[in-house]
């Protein structure tokens, strides 16, 4: 044991840091709010829909689970380009992560619809609400209540999953600490401060998740009560 | 371990004494024998490599010729592979190398080299048609690169801060990038940009502007001083006359650097 440590070394590239954190949480963001939209769309019509629009859905979440997100980034960022349409490197990685969060999230949305008692449903025809009425007040927002610590963890993953689009290259935290790390030599060094910098960001997705969910269900922030 | 360690650092020490004892006076030793062992890694097109009957060739196979006839030997390939061309050098298994050798100061505490009689550029390719002449041409353009490389060190300093540089895993996702329009220029070997012109013969890639150049000398045993005089001089007079550049040319499809023929001034 005669490795000599030198942070120092590694923190001095603190703006190449910063600007990896800043790729990465903007990575997650975008594919956060899509994602969330594109799942619940797709979950409602997964539970509810004609059967060839569920055949559509249950397509796409299959394929999307069952294939790599690595894979999926190559097809967007190489394929596509290979076919004329060349899409800029971060927009191709935000629609990967998109689409493979968007997959994951139809399901865990799924789930929660079908948690939804039939009786809630007859409860509000009998009150006379239209249709969509009943969809976003009596089945979206309590099947979303149900699984949203299951979907928040999804998303915790999401984020830590995106340093994969780093070998299609983005810059984001991870890419950004290879290049120090072929810079200065100093890996060791440089994989402790990741470490460190994705666990806090990990616990920033988490709070901003819960705070999010206070916002959102009013019954849990009033009653304190979960469904 | 120690053991182990003693016991290599003895076996390396008496490959290079006997190789001292050996070489005492290598260039009269060939002369009388007629023969020059020379090393050469043949896995290297298009530096040195096996043509489709196996037969040795290559810009280093070719000066390796050229180098036996003028000093009226015959020539013996020592084939040996990136590694192990200095050790073969050390143990007495060659008398010189000549296996796309670049010049370096950690290689000069082991061996001597010779005058540089080839090299290597790496450099910025693009399309033909795009105009670039100087790096300030490369404002505002996407160009791909390997995280982490020299390629990629050399054009963070050179290239202009609007420069989108975009750096991938490996050189094999930075040619996919390359060879799939996802990015247009690129900064690498030449052998590397020829191979992705080979692969899409559509895309023209052309290099445009020189990174880096790396000098390649014949190595030679530190105490053989006069077979490095012999060889220097060799050099020069094939510098001046033209021939190393022809053989360079035939086979790299590029000029010998320029930087390889001031050296010989």
């Amino acid at each position: 044991m005669t490795y000599q440590f030198d942070f120092g070394a590694v923190l001095a590239y603190w703006p190449l840091l910063l600007e990896g954190i800043w790729t990465t949480l903007r990575l997650t963001f975008f594919s956060t709010v899509f994602g969330i939209l594109i799942g619940a769309f797709c979950a409602v019509i997964r539970t509810g829909g004609s059967s060839w629009a569920r055949a559509v859905i249950s397509l796409y979440v299959e394929f999307i689970r069952n294939t790599p997100l690595l894979v999926q980034a190559y097809f967007l960022i190489f394929g596509i380009a290979s076919l004329g349409i060349r899409l800029p490197i971060l927009v191709g990685a935000t629609i990967a992560l998109t689409v493979n969060i968007g997959a994951y999230t139809t399901e865990i949305v799924r789930a929660g619809i079908e948690s939804i008692h039939r009786g809630q449903l007859e409860a509000a025809t009998c009150l006379g609400l239209s249709r969509t009425q009943t969809y976003l007040h009596v089945v979206i927002r309590p099947a979303l209540e149900r699984v949203y610590p299951a979907l928040s963890s999804q998303y915790v993953l999401l984020m830590l999953a995106s340093s994969i689009v780093s070998s299609v290259g983005v810059e984001e935290l991870f890419g950004m600490s290879n290049r120090i790390q072929s810079e200065t030599f100093r890996n060791f060094e440089i994989f402790v401060v990741l470490g460190i910098i994705y666990l806090l960001l990990a616990m920033l997705v988490r709070t901003g998740f819960t705070l999010l969910g206070l916002a959102m269900f009013p019954r849990r922030r009033k009653l304190g009560t979960s469904l | 371990m120690k053991r182990l360690a003693s016991l290599f650092a003895f076996t390396m020490v008496s490959l290079v004494a006997m190789g001292q004892v050996a070489s005492a006076d290598t260039l009269e030793k060939i002369k009388s024998a007629g023969t020059i062992r020379i090393a050469i890694d043949l896995s290297v097109p298009p530096w040195s490599f096996k043509d489709e009957n196996l037969n040795p060739t290559g810009s280093e196979v070719e000066a390796a010729k050229l180098l036996a006839a003028d000093l009226g030997a015959r020539m013996e390939i020592v084939a040996t592979n990136g590694a192990n061309r200095i050790p073969f050098l050390l143990s007495n298994r060659a008398d010189v190398i000549m296996s796309a050798l670049s010049i370096t100061d950690e290689r000069k505490k082991l061996i001597a080299f010779s005058l540089p009689y080839a090299g290597a550029t790496t450099y910025v390719a693009a399309p033909k048609s795009m105009d670039i002449k100087t790096f300030v041409d490369l404002s505002g353009k996407r160009i791909a690169v390997t995280r982490g490389t020299t390629n990629d060190a050399d054009l963070t300093a050179a290239a202009p801060r609007d420069a989108q540089i975009i750096r991938f895993e490996d050189e094999a996702t930075t040619m996919t990038a390359v060879v799939s329009n996802q990015v247009d220029l690129v900064a690498q070997v030449p052998t590397l940009i020829d191979l992705i012109n080979k692969k899409s013969p559509d895309k023209h890639l052309e290099p445009k502007l020189p990174l880096r150049t790396a000098l390649m000398g014949v190595g030679l045993r530190k105490e053989d001083t006069e077979l490095k005089q012999w060889v220097d001089g060799w050099v020069k007079t094939n510098v001046v006359n033209g021939k190393l550049q022809e053989i360079f040319k035939k086979f790299q499809g590029t000029d010998l650097p320029k930087e390889v023929a001031a050296a010989s001034q």
